[in-house]
């Protein structure tokens, strides 16, 4: 397995700098891979017509983890809104992440009232949730984009950090499939430098966290963002785990994507409807 | 504050000045609600403090509890085993509390006003914004459908207490500004021993950001309950929690009891952390127990 590095509660600097160490060059995905992983996750659900997303989550909980079909609440917006709150404070369009979140949430809800945007969307719900649920939202959402400047706003300002980076997405061609990497920020040693990727998570990290961390950066990778090295960030825990992103750790992710797309279309479980951010 | 006409049922229990050791309700009873005028309780210039005189951070305060409680548990439990021990506030009491479902959910509907306070939102309807906001809320689904099923008696009691309780809570905390970085349900899970003892707590209310020279955290325990004497021991161990989070030690603690307006502030010291360690120690060999 790739190095790994667990830090208990490092300070900014700490981080940034396991984030940005030595950086490898060879960080693309090679296309022999890439081709191998189509490929197989073509067979692995080619036949099932719908629409099937797998991400670090399905990896470490298998697939058939949900028994209620998906809806919003303030808990499963906070990161959406929070992540948009971060990147408006980062910005400077905003001095606090409370007056972010509530931008935030007007902003969506403005959308979802000019009909742009879908059914289901999290802009449809906020647009018609009473004012009481729009306040909650923008406590948690703010609660959560503390959480993510305490971890990298000064590197944001000098220009070494990007706060609220949108998540990887890689659609499989010719299949149902499509493959998403959760990231929250990016860290860069310099200008042009592979970068490395940030992610936060609630609670602990569990047994399969490692798997999880290197399945979003390889699709980060697919999707053809440079990384090479993942931080997987758990707040509520004070822990960081850090994984280079190198040849190995990329087989080792491909092999778990094509594991899940199996375990998947084994159970024949119905994933949740993919989650519209806005 | 102007006064507030809210009452239900005899005033008997109600004297003005709110005594300290009066209580909004009466334990696992709504009926006497009652209050009027709520003391001027200024929390949050008792959490402030003199910025000027806030204590450094000490960055290997962190280091040195963990490492305490590493050797402490492995004097007592020996080489790990593979059973997980989760710690709580509740389980390092020397009789662990077990709260009516009614009151844990009068305390979880408090905790979602806070929040909305916290927003800016200043509630007509207490109860009915609180419903609303923890059925948002994707927590606590066991409580949500307790709330649904209540009868019509439990309902109006708890519409009373919790809009008893609301006023007390906003007499207190009548503004949280936003330069606070105000945070609320931060949760904290530490492992420790490989893994197999975790200690979890949530602050309901975090105030100042991290990451200076100086501490300037401020944790906040809401309790629905009048404040006795595990309150102290639940504010030493969210500090320890917290400093062991965030590698920083938090500058003070404080618990605030919406039953009768009490608040205790603490400062965060070595010798409170030191004791919250020792209280985890402690509690191991009772945890195990159970």
């Amino acid at each position: 397995m790739s190095s790994v590095q667990r830090l208990c509660a490092p300070s900014r600097e700490v981080l940034l700098a396991c984030a940005t160490a030595a950086p490898r060059e060879d960080v693309e995905v090679p296309a022999r891979l890439r081709n191998q992983l189509v490929a197989r996750l073509t067979v692995s659900l080619g036949t099932d017509r719908r629409r099937h997303r797998l991400d670090a989550f399905g990896v470490e909980h298998g697939p058939a983890r949900f028994d209620a079909p998906f809806a919003w609440s303030a808990r499963a917006a906070r990161r959406t809104i929070g992540t948009g709150a971060a990147r408006l404070v980062a910005a400077g369009v905003a001095s606090h992440p409370h007056s972010a979140a509530a931008c935030e949430i007007e902003r969506l809800s403005d959308r979802a009232q000019r009909g742009l945007a879908r059914r289901g969307a999290l802009g449809t719900w906020l647009a018609a949730a009473p004012s009481s649920v729009r306040a909650l939202c923008a406590t948690e959402a703010a609660t959560w984009a503390e959480r993510l400047l305490r971890l990298v706003e000064p590197q944001h300002a000098d220009g070494t950090a990007a706060v609220g980076v949108a998540d990887a997405w890689f659609e499989v061609p010719g299949s149902t499939v499509t493959l998403q990497g959760r990231l929250d920020a990016a860290l860069f040693g310099s200008p042009g430098q592979p970068a490395g990727r940030l992610r936060i998570r609630d609670g602990l990290p569990g047994a399969r966290a490692i798997d999880g961390l290197v399945v979003d950066a390889f699709v980060a990778a697919l999707a053809g963002e440079r990384t090479a090295r993942i931080i997987g960030a758990w707040p509520d825990a004070g822990l960081c785990l850090v994984v280079d992103v190198d040849d190995e750790a990329q087989r080792h992710a491909a092999r778990l994507l094509v594991s899940c797309a199996d375990a998947l279309a084994a159970s024949s479980a119905v994933l949740a409807p993919v989650p519209v951010a806005a | 504050m102007s006064p507030v006409p809210w009452h239900t049922a005899p005033l008997g229990s109600w004297s003005p000045g709110w005594p300290a050791s009066g209580s909004v309700t009466r334990a696992q009873h709504t009926a006497s609600v009652t209050h009027e005028t709520l003391p001027g309780t200024d929390l949050l210039g008792a959490l402030r403090g003199t910025p000027a005189l806030r204590p450094s951070v000490d960055r290997g305060l962190a280091g040195g509890l963990r490492a305490w409680l590493e050797d402490g548990l492995f004097e007592r439990r020996g080489p790990v085993g593979s059973a997980v021990v989760r710690v709580t506030p509740s389980l390092l009491r020397a009789a662990p509390a077990t709260a009516a479902l009614t009151a844990r959910l009068r305390g979880v509907l408090l905790v979602q006003l806070l929040r909305l306070l916290v927003a800016g939102y200043r509630s007509e309807a207490p109860f009915e914004d609180a419903s609303v906001a923890l059925g948002a809320s994707g927590r606590d689904d066991e409580l949500v459908t307790v709330l649904y099923e209540l009868d019509a008696d439990e309902r109006s009691r708890l519409v009373a207490e919790v809009g008893a309780h609301y006023a007390v809570l906003v007499a207190t905390l009548p503004s949280l500004p936003a330069r606070w970085s105000p945070r609320c349900g931060v949760r904290s899970a530490i492992s420790l021993a490989g893994g197999t003892v975790v200690l979890s707590g949530e602050v309901d209310l975090a105030l100042g950001a991290a990451g200076g020279s100086r501490a300037c955290v401020c944790l906040v325990d809401l309790t629905t309950s009048a404040l006795g004497s595990s309150t102290e021991t639940t504010l030493a161990y969210l500090a320890l929690l917290e400093t062991l989070r965030t590698g920083e030690q938090p500058f003070r603690v404080a618990a605030m009891s919406t039953a009768d307006a009490t608040t205790l502030v603490r400062d965060v010291t070595p010798e409170l952390l030191s004791d919250a360690v020792n209280l985890v120690l402690d509690a191991i060999p009772r945890s195990a127990a159970a």
